[in-house]
């Protein structure tokens, strides 16, 4: 299984660039380009200026790329912090979270102490299937402090996932609560007022969902028949849904913008002549249709994009493309499912897919491999 | 391009050295001091772009190291409420801007280049805060400048006989005399302290701001109503808006009022503004349905100090308690038909017209309960009243509470009291400026 990645790589967390006389492509890397190092099973985790990986084949170390990691990705950190035997990670910007079989770490990044800021102990062999990060014993762990979070029991939480301000949780009967910010419509209760404590998604209500992601101001689940449902902000076209702002910037010539507004709730009378609906904020799950044929296996959210990957193979990339995330070798962000190219050119068939904040990790097979074996378990 | 000849040799070098002169002289003289709010990575981008701004490299590389900021703080300034973001994000923001502007500048920019510089300029002006002595500030000022050379080379001809044009007649809504506004020419400060600040009782001040350059001056000029002067009076204040602040970004609320479903917020230059929303330019809507743009509720003072000259500060503000720094001066600048729904503020108001005329309707605090205040926080300090328009089956109390109201001219100055309501519907092209002070 080879990872690749795309997208932003201004700390050099996806590879090393040569200095070429192109500035540009420093910051970015357009085509998807394979992750060294990575032989075997490993798990890819990524911040906005880092990458984690966890390599599952050898003694289970975690490597960090990107911001203030040594350029050949060596093993993590001081003496102090042993990584062996982790299984799994989460990263943000400031924090590096490991679950190991006896114990859960929280590293300080930014700081030098040789001691983690939060750490707990895994006592009963039970509660480590509790452990599916962010999700520890009794609760979970945050991207700043308060590290430990509770949560209620009887939720009976089977995974979470992070946004930007918001949290999205699937429960294991396949329900789906958010609590967080709403601003922009990411808890899918039809408004925009917060939410303290984890409240149920009504309008999946009765629909069992199977996977859950979350990116900076969008939420995403998958159902258990293959469907995508997301709600939140589609300013870039993350949800996938006509989105205004995109067509603008096309038919002007498209200028460096330096940032705007937030736009309007629910949807904009359009001044051309079609009359299209523009979606700006969606507050309550709408289904995407992402291929017409096939059934969504896995979903991963960045900061302002969207990825899946289908049963049968295909990476599909939507929303804000400025730094090469999409994978489509341009810039431009869509608001449409597309499928990327570079796997099915290449005859890799994609298995798994990771985002970080403004980039892309997928992770894929050579379709031959896939041919004489089953298609692998993708790690989560 | 025109080609822009200056005394002091390659016009682009002369733009250059005027912002370079306001930047610190090198690397180590350039702050970049952040709380722990701001993560290394991000402070490490600071510092590249930093580095850029004094080292040789190219300019695509300087401008996307700057971009590369703006997007992080953009995020960053966009999480959680307006209200709770930290202040180093804007900050961040700020930086980001000036490291922007500064690599559209340094290689012999277009006209388009420098336009995208002040526009850069402004969104840091809009969402962040003051860096380096208001660098973005001086350096808006300088480009400014620059754009005003250009457009005295290329613009020579008045175009003002070509550009009048028909202006519907402002319809005066005819007023009560029962219930209209008191109008006082120029009271003591005793007199106003005693007999409408401290009793909280709204009035409108006549010759107060008769003085102002706004109402004296060429472009602003012709105060008083007659059909053809207003018509020129708006002609003029376009002319002069433009001339003064064309290519600066503002924020504009589109639709009819702010309590509605389909009003939104978007950015344009005062050009577009003018273009799209005063002068009802290019698209016209088949289904007969014109939004209506607004610029309102805009400190267009701070951005563009130039036009602070033509405006004073009423005297009556030393009345309050708060100093004259804490007086927050807001721009209101929009067609006929903008609409203001009845809410109040939580300060002492004055509202000075300046161009055109505005319909205004005030309700006592006391009544309160009668104007259904919305129930949500966000609008909790507005009426879900459709003051000319309100339904007697929702709101039955409504219709019983009293009320004062006006037409606001130009030359007229309105003490709005704190908590009163107020609701204002413009007659025609209106240009107003409030003063909220304690």
């Amino acid at each position: 299984m080879r990872w690749f990645g795309f997208g932003f790589n201004a700390f050099a967390q996806i590879c090393v660039q040569e200095k070429s006389d192109k500035e540009e492509s420093s910051s970015a890397v357009r085509v998807p380009t394979q992750l060294k190092n990575h032989v075997g099973r490993s798990k890819i985790r990524a911040s906005w200026s880092r990458t984690a990986s966890l390599f599952l084949d050898e003694d289970r170390r975690v490597r960090l790329a990107g911001f203030s990691a040594s350029i050949s990705g060596e093993p993590l950190g001081p003496a102090v912090l042993d990584t062996r035997g982790c299984e799994d990670a989460v990263i943000s910007e400031t924090h590096l979270t490991l679950a190991f079989p006896d114990r859960i770490e929280s590293w300080d990044l930014q700081s030098k102490d040789e001691a983690p800021s939060w750490r707990t102990e895994i006592v009963h062999r039970s509660q480590s299937s509790d452990v599916h990060l962010p999700l520890v014993p009794g609760g979970y762990v945050a991207s700043e402090p308060p590290i430990f979070r509770p949560l209620p029991s009887h939720l009976q939480a089977k995974s979470l996932a992070l946004g930007g301000g918001h949290a999205i949780l699937l429960t294991a009967a396949g329900a789906v609560y958010t609590w967080g910010q709403g601003s922009h419509g990411q808890l899918g209760h039809g408004g925009l007022i917060p939410e303290e404590e984890p409240r149920t998604v009504e309008a999946l209500w009765g629909m069992s969902m199977r996977s859950v992601a979350a990116g900076g101001w969008h939420s995403v689940c998958i159902g258990d028949g293959g469907d995508l449902y997301v709600w939140g902000w589609n300013e870039s076209g993350q949800l996938g849904l006509p989105s205004r702002g995109l067509r603008k910037t096309s038919q002007q010539k498209s200028d460096q913008q330096a940032g705007g507004l937030c736009g309007s709730v629910g949807t904009c009378p359009a001044e051309d002549p079609h009359e299209e609906v523009f979606i700006s904020i969606q507050a309550f799950p709408a289904l995407v249709d992402v291929s017409p044929t096939c059934e969504i296996r896995t979903v991963s959210c960045g900061s302002r994009h969207t990825a899946a990957v289908t049963t049968t193979g295909c990476l599909y990339t939507w929303g804000w493309g400025e730094y090469g995330q999409l994978g489509h070798q341009t810039p431009a962000s869509l608001d449409e499912p597309q499928c990327v190219e570079f796997f099915r050119n290449e005859n890799l068939h994609v298995v798994d897919v990771v985002c970080g904040p403004w980039n892309t990790f997928a992770a894929a097979v050579e379709k031959e491999v896939l041919d004489l074996k089953n298609v692998p378990e993708s790690p989560l | 391009m025109t080609e822009r000849r200056t005394a002091f040799g390659s016009p682009a070098a002369s733009l250059w050295s005027k912002i370079s002169a306001s930047l610190p002289p090198d690397e180590g003289q350039f702050p970049l001091q952040f709380s722990d709010k701001v993560p290394l990575s991000v402070v490490e981008m600071l510092k590249r772009a930093r580095q850029e701004l004094y080292g040789g490299t190219t300019g695509a590389g300087r401008v996307l190291n700057a971009q590369v900021i703006l997007d992080y703080s953009w995020e960053r300034l966009n999480t959680g409420t307006w209200r709770h973001v930290d202040k180093e994000w804007r900050r961040v923001y700020s930086y980001g801007c000036l490291f922007k502007a500064a690599a559209l500048c340094r290689e012999a920019p277009s006209e388009e280049g420098i336009v995208q510089a002040i526009r850069t300029c402004d969104m840091g002006l809009l969402m962040g805060a003051a860096i380096m002595g208001n660098i973005l500030q001086v350096i808006v000022c300088i480009l400014q400048s620059e754009i005003r050379k250009l457009a005295k080379e290329e613009d020579d001809q008045d175009h003002v006989e070509a550009k009048k044009r028909k202006i519907a007649s402002s319809h005066v809504g005819l007023i009560r005399e029962e219930l209209a506004v008191p109008r006082i020419k120029c009271p003591s400060l005793e007199s106003f302290n005693a007999n409408h600040l401290l009793p909280l009782k709204p009035v409108i001040l006549e010759g107060i701001i008769d003085h102002w350059p706004a109402l004296n001056k060429r472009p602003w000029r012709f105060v008083f109503s007659r059909s053809t002067r207003i018509q020129m009076n708006i002609v003029f204040l376009d002319e002069y808006l433009r001339s003064v602040a064309g290519c600066r970004t503002v924020p504009v609320e589109v639709g009819s009022r702010y309590t509605d479903e389909d009003w939104s917020q978007t950015l344009l230059t005062v050009n577009e503004f003018i273009d799209k929303y005063i002068l009802n330019k290019g698209q016209v809507s088949e289904n007969g349905h014109k939004a209506v743009g607004y610029l309102a509720q805009h400190q267009l003072f701070d951005q563009i100090p130039e036009l602070k000259e033509d405006i004073r500060i009423p005297d009556y503000c030393c009345l309050g308690e708060g100093d004259e720094d804490d007086i927050t001066v807001n721009a209101w600048f929009g067609p006929k038909g903008t609409v203001s729904p009845l809410h109040q503020d939580p300060q002492q108001n004055f509202l000075a017209q300046v161009v055109g005329s505005k319909y205004i309707r005030l309700y006592s605090p006391e009544d309160t309960e009668k104007l259904y205040p919305h129930e949500s926080q966000l609008l909790h300090n507005t009426s879900q009243v459709e003051v000319e328009n309100p339904d007697a089956e929702r709101f039955p109390e409504f219709v019983k509470a009293a009320y004062l109201e006006c037409v606001l001219k130009p030359g007229d100055l309105l003490f709005i009291p704190v908590k009163h309501w107020h609701y204002v519907r413009s007659l025609e092209v209106s240009f107003s400026v409030s003063f909220w002070w304690s």
